[in-house]
């Protein structure tokens, strides 16, 4: 049997209790009652007592059937608000680990940098090994070479001093006996000159005790060249107030700042200037040696600290300025930096221990 | 006038050739080509007034060889000669009086004249 709905039932429920209600009551009623004027009057009531009845039967039906329907309105916004409520928590919680997602986010990129900069300053500590280890490695080897160059010279320079003597003794002079012992000097002169670099080069054998006045030195190194230092270069000194001395060798600083600035002035044409600006730092002192001169060419500028190595005219230099400059900052644990443009000028950083 | 005597050891024949060829009309000059040799000049020669002696030698070098030679005749004036830099071993000479002098190759003969304090004697 097929399952009707309520609406479908009660309809026809409706329909036949009021139908048969309708005929039997009449049928009964016409049976017992003659008079036709009170039937009529008794089938009035009859009316009214069914839509009495029916109308309660209805209240019931829709009173229960509304409360039903209620009932659940009521339970679905319960479960509506459950659910919004569900919603906000959740969102809250997707919100806060969204918040910590961030937060790791921003972490690791900061571990990111750290490592980044870790790795430039692994780079440079290698860089500046693999230098430290060349240069030790040259000073073996120049420190021979040198040794066995200066004994040969010995040999000359004893037979240049003998001939002397000799020309002396037998009273012969002559211009030409001038000239050629002259040049024979002059070329003693030059090699020794380049040995005695040498020499120095792979020295590091000196006290390094002394309380150096950096200013001093600075000024006392401008003095010294102050007549190879042209015309046209004005030079202007930015000193910190309060620069410590630091412990070194107050002889090689001078050598370091001589290389410098005599580098300095010969990168310089005709006019332009020197800025020299020192700086007092946490650990370390900083000199910064800058000129307005020719520059350095990059592919030049990772060999300046190679021995022998320069474009100056032959004669002018000898290539080991900035060699042993290398090696006297590397002596007092301080550090060389160069910096330069082509037609700009070059920057030289010197940085020193303060212990 | 006696010329005063000066001992100058090096392993490098032409070396000692030209000293004793550049020095020897001022001074009385002594040569040995290693410490062993100038020991023994130091033993059996009086009046030796200033000893010059090479870093670099085999056998003994030149400090060694000073040292040996200053326990025998302490009061001669000693110098080094080295075509090396300083060393600390020259230095340490130096701080202990033990030398006078460090000369670096190449040597200049008149500055080593005028540092060495050797008068003439009369007779």
């Amino acid at each position: 049997m097929p399952k009707f709905k309520f609406e479908y039932k009660i309809t026809l429920a409706y329909l036949l209790i009021g139908s048969l209600w309708i005929i039997f009551s009449d049928k009964f009623l016409i049976t017992i009652i003659d008079d036709i004027d009170f039937l009529t009057d008794v089938q009035t009531y009859k009316g009214w007592f069914y839509v009495l009845i029916t109308a309660l039967l209805f209240f019931l039906f829709l009173k229960r059937h509304l409360k039903d329907l209620r009932t659940t309105k009521k339970e679905l916004e319960n479960h509506k608000n459950n659910l919004q409520n569900l919603v906000l928590e959740k969102t809250k919680d997707l919100d806060a680990a969204f918040e910590q997602l961030e937060k790791k986010n921003k972490e690791i990129n900061l571990k990111n940098q750290e490592l980044e900069k870790t790795l430039t300053e692994l780079k440079e500590a290698e860089s500046h090994l693999l230098q430290a280890e060349k240069m030790a490695s040259i000073g073996i080897l120049t420190a021979g070479i040198a040794h066995e160059i200066n004994n040969p010279l010995n040999y000359i320079l004893g037979g240049l001093t003998g001939l002397q003597q000799y020309f002396e003794e037998e009273k012969i002079e002559n211009e030409k006996v001038t000239l050629f012992t002259g040049s024979i000097e002059t070329g003693i002169e030059r090699v020794n000159a380049i040995v005695s670099g040498l020499n120095k080069l792979s020295r590091n054998k000196e006290a390094f005790d002394e309380e150096c006045d950096v200013h001093d030195i600075i000024d006392n190194c401008l003095n010294i060249i102050g007549n190879r230092l042209k015309n046209g270069i004005s030079v202007s000194r930015h000193f910190a107030k309060d620069l410590p001395v630091v412990k070194g060798n107050v002889g090689q600083l001078h050598q370091v700042f001589l290389n410098i600035l005599v580098n300095a002035s010969q990168a310089i044409p005709d006019k332009g200037k020197i800025e020299i600006t020192t700086k007092n730092e946490k650990d370390a002192i900083f000199i910064e040696v800058k000129d307005n001169g020719c520059g350095i060419e990059q592919g030049d500028l990772k060999k300046v600290t190679d021995p022998f190595f320069t474009t100056k005219e032959p004669g002018e230099g000898t290539g080991l300025g900035l060699a042993i400059t290398y090696n006297i900052i590397e002596e007092h644990k301080g550090r060389l930096e160069f910096e330069s443009e082509v037609d700009k000028g070059t920057t030289v950083r010197i940085e020193l221990p303060k212990s | 006038m006696i010329k005063p005597k000066i001992l100058y050891v090096d392993d490098e024949p032409l070396n000692l050739m030209l000293f004793r060829a550049n020095l020897s009309k001022k001074y009385e000059i002594l040569t040995a080509e290693s410490g062993i040799t100038g020991l023994e000049i130091i033993r059996n020669t009086c009046d030796i007034c200033a000893v010059i002696s090479d870093m670099r030698m085999p056998y003994m070098d030149g400090i060694e060889f000073i040292k040996a030679s200053a326990r025998i005749k302490p009061n001669i004036s000693y110098y080094i000669l080295s075509g090396f830099d300083i060393s600390d071993e020259i230095q340490e000479a130096l701080d202990s009086m033990l030398i006078r002098k460090y000369f670096r190759k190449p040597f200049n003969l008149k500055e080593i004249d005028k540092e060495i304090d050797c008068p003439e004697q009369s007779n």
